[in-house]
């Protein structure tokens, strides 16, 4: 019908009216995105367990991952032009596949999953903060104290109330302390970077070992031990699998899928261009984190050693999963490449600085575990399918204690569950990436059939023009996404080596299968109890003629 | 009794024919419409030869004769304000504001009175009380326009009974950082409050109908802006901005129900005492229209209630 063209002169007037913002900062947006894909606490950890695809090319995997979830940040970027205030996943499911499908997925994905977050959390903090600063401080006591089970218990509490803090502080109080944590922690980042460039291998060697016998009381060559330890001999960062680098996509998921965690930005009387800066903070905040993660493997391959790496993860995760006939590390803790950075100084209130600073990628990180909760909490109970305490606010703080509660009480029994149930129940634990991904396939499922389910909203968007072919963007980008997701689904349901398939982790099927079924059992309650006191569930989403 | 509420179209004509609708659709009594109806945007459709010329969503186009209709529907869907004119006019109106002014006023007016005929002819036959309490960014002009409308009631500054309830309506909002048309200090807008509140005689069945939400609620977070009105944290952080006057009024007077809107982003429902407080928010760009659905009892007060995305 038209042709495009260049626009000579003003084209559109405004006049004083409420909520005419100008453009937000896409530094500000970008920054949420890059918190979200944390390359430290979620990143390293996560990166942790690829020893177990030994011939899957770990860079290769990262850079694959990335493309990938670009399509995921380009169908999220259109979505949010087209509903800019649908207020994410619970809206978006609900509007196009209707109230039923959108609480389900929803409330599994950001209520009953993030519980399980919890104590992942506070397992990162163990291991990335408080287990190697007490051993570089010389309080070992403190540090085999957060190794127990209680001591991870008490973390869990942490965590908790350090979250409760933030969520009653406030967003704005929150995005200050953020940007704090951002700056200082990237201080730290290049100091551990360049302190892995202009450092030899052999040079990390002889560190590893003075500093393995100093904290820990190894003896002899504890490099060679841990290399021995791991059991990975001949792992070469050269190696390549096509297959078994696929493989490595669902354990870099746990960090590389989550630039769209804050998805929900907005702008009004806006235009193509404020899709293009919701995707930019997105994509960004992913190809930063991709291009920082290149740049730590190839110093690890460089200084650390590729084998080294693999062997010590080995080493140290068979000993925490007691694997039948798995030899002890010589150096008893979780091998984080920050504080194996830092002991190339031989000054230990240096590397206990450094890991302090560290820290602040996780506490910088950590406030928003319950944010998207409440948020999806809300929602539900404005729609009348959770109770109305449930979005309650206190008068004086204004805490939203409804929502808190139903995310703090589940967490503690599941961090109780987490410390004390045994690995059996802990396998449950790995599946929390997976709920979260079935979430997200619901979202993409939405996109794609948007043009279609929702023709007046999409055809009166800014993304209407994008189409490849003739078929729009948003259904292109929301199939890849959905195949990729569809792709980890697969391989978390069935590959045993992800801990979390069906056939060695019967707790996880049954548990995640009972939470899909409280969440249409709540439906349907609600549904009926509110349709005797007068309230159609139904009709929330029913679109009102306009002729 | 049940009441229909939405509020914020900001000129969307398609959230303003579904606010008509949605009396059959939801089986609704009473109509209200809670404020800020008019446009933001004025969107010049410039004549070039053949053709005219126009940027949509920062989308430029050229389009023939016979497709210009249908762009103005789409301008119109999105609130905006579709003017035809030359380039020689466009450029009068980029030299001199006070002609843009003048021109947004007409245009405004103008829509306006299309709005009240159309629920003249979509409501004629029915017994559907509509109401209307223009808002801060609506022009004093209109107020006449809907006082003309034969099946519309204009409800700023009065007591209205409907059914054996009370309804105040104010679409005065404190300050804002846009400077707009019905904005005033806090202590004015408790004063311009005190003779509407002296009218009611039962405030167990009172509805307060105010723009703008109670203040340091869950209903008036808004984001927090720079002093150039740009986003801090990305849009994330939220700010109160609601009115102290009217939260006083509430705390005070403890009304049955209290309707408001102003902050599209404060959607919600939230409990003050014995009020039951309601923002159904905005979603008009997308054509999509947030409303309420309050079901009143003669005996219970607020049978139930329900936010909808009609």
């Amino acid at each position: 019908m038209a042709t495009t063209t260049e626009a000579p002169r003003q084209t559109l007037f405004l006049r004083n009216a409420t909520g005419l913002v100008k453009a937000w900062s896409t530094f500000d947006a970008f920054l949420y995105a890059f918190w979200s894909v944390n390359l430290v606490t979620l990143g390293l950890y996560g990166m942790s367990f690829v020893y177990a695809i030994p011939d899957g090319q770990l860079l290769g995997a990262v850079l694959l991952t990335g493309v990938l979830v670009t399509f995921l940040v380009l169908t999220y970027a259109q979505l949010v032009s087209v509903m800019p205030r649908a207020g994410g996943d619970y809206a978006w499911q609900s509007r196009i596949l209707g109230g039923a499908v959108g609480f389900v997925l929803a409330i599994t994905g950001w209520w009953f999953t993030l519980w399980l977050w919890t104590p992942i959390y506070a397992n990162i903090l163990v291991v990335q903060f408080f287990a190697p600063l007490a051993d570089t401080l010389g309080l070992p006591d403190v540090a085999t104290f957060f190794g127990s089970k209680t001591g991870i218990f008490v973390s869990c509490l942490i965590v908790l109330a350090f979250v409760s803090w933030v969520i009653t502080l406030g967003m704005e109080g929150y995005a200050r302390i953020q940007r704090i944590c951002f700056w200082l922690g990237m201080a730290g980042l290049i100091a551990m970077i360049g302190l892995l460039l202009f450092s030899s291998h052999d040079a990390f060697v002889t560190a590893f070992n003075r500093e393995a016998a100093s904290l820990f009381g190894a003896s002899g060559d504890a490099y060679q031990a841990t290399l021995k330890a791991g059991g990975t001999t001949g792992v070469s960062f050269g190696s390549f699998g096509f297959t078994s680098t696929l493989l490595l996509l669902p354990f870099l998921a746990f960090y590389l899928l989550w630039p769209v965690w804050g998805a929900t930005l907005y702008g009004e009387v806006r235009g193509a261009k404020e899709y293009r800066k919701v995707f930019n903070a997105m994509f960004w905040g992913l190809w930063v984190t991709v291009a920082l993660v290149a740049v730590i493997i190839l110093l690890i391959v460089k200084t650390i050693g590729w084998d080294f790496y693999y062997a010590a993860n080995a080493a140290y995760w068979n000993s925490i999963f007691g694997v039948a006939g798995a030899a002890a590390p010589p150096v008893p803790i979780w091998p984080y490449p920050i504080m194996l950075a830092g002991w190339l100084v031989p000054n230990h209130l240096f590397q206990a600085l450094l890991i302090a600073v560290m820290g602040l990628w996780f506490f910088g990180w950590a406030g928003t575990l319950f944010l998207s909760s409440t948020r999806v909490i809300f929602a539900a109970a404005f729609d009348r399918v959770l109770p109305e305490w449930a979005a309650n606010i206190s008068a004086k703080r204004r805490v939203p204690y409804g929502s808190l509660i139903l995310m703090i009480v589940p967490s503690l029994v599941v961090s109780a569950l987490w410390a004390y149930g045994g690995t059996g129940l802990q396998g449950i634990f790995l599946w929390a990436t997976g709920v979260i991904a079935i979430t997200f396939l619901g979202t993409v499922v939405a996109a794609a059939i948007l043009p279609w389910r929702r023709r007046d909203i999409f055809e009166n968007s800014p993304i209407s023009r994008f189409r490849i072919a003739g078929i729009p963007v948003i259904t292109i980008t929301g199939v890849v996404s959905a195949i990729f997701l569809l792709f980890m689904l697969a391989e978390w349901s069935f590959n045993a080596v992800y801990g979390t398939s069906f056939s060695i982790n019967s707790a996880s099927p049954i548990y995640f299968g009972a939470t899909y079924l409280v969440a249409i059992a709540i439906y349907v309650v609600a549904r009926v109890v509110r349709k005797r006191q007068g309230i159609d569930l139904s009709r929330i989403h029913r679109e009102i003629p306009v002729e | 009794m049940r009441v229909f509420y939405a509020t914020d179209l900001h000129g969307s004509e398609v959230c303003w024919r579904k606010f008509l609708n949605a009396a059959k659709f939801y089986d609704a009594d009473v109509l209200i419409c809670g404020g800020d109806m008019t446009g933001k945007a004025m969107i010049p459709i410039v004549e070039d030869g053949d053709g005219y010329e126009l940027t949509l969503s920062g989308i430029s186009q050229r389009v023939g004769r016979d497709q210009v209709a249908e762009v103005e529907s789409q301008v119109q869907r999105k609130g905006y304000y579709p003017v035809r004119m030359t380039s020689a006019q466009v450029a009068e109106l980029e030299k001199d504001p006070q002609k843009v002014q003048t021109l947004f006023t007409e245009q405004m007016c103008k829509t306006v009175e299309r709005w009240m005929q159309m629920a003249a002819d979509k409501l004629k036959d029915s017994k559907i009380r509509v109401f209307v309490a223009p808002g801060n960014d609506d022009e004093m002009e209109i107020d006449e326009v809907i006082a003309n409308a034969p099946r519309v009631e204009l409800a700023e500054g009065k007591m209205i009974d409907i059914g054996g309830y009370e309804m105040i309506s104010s679409g005065w909002a404190n300050p804002t950082p846009w400077h707009t048309y019905r904005e005033a200090p806090e202590e004015e807008l408790a004063r311009r409050m005190e003779p509407m509140l002296r009218d009611i005689k039962d405030m167990s069945r009172a509805i307060f109908n105010f723009h703008p939400p109670p203040y340091g609620t869950s209903l008036d977070e808004a984001p927090a802006l720079d002093e150039n009105l740009k986003p801090l944290h990305g849009g994330r952080a939220l700010r109160h901005v609601g009115s102290t006057a009217v939260r006083d009024a509430i705390d005070k007077y403890q009304p049955m129900l209290s309707l408001h809107g102003h902050i599209h982003e404060g959607k919600g429902i939230t409990r003050m005492g014995k009020t039951l407080a309601i923002n159904p928010g905005s979603a008009y760009e997308e054509g999509m229209l947030l409303a309420s659905i309050i079901e009143l009892d003669q005996k219970k007060g607020i049978k139930n209630y329900q936010l909808v995305n009609g």
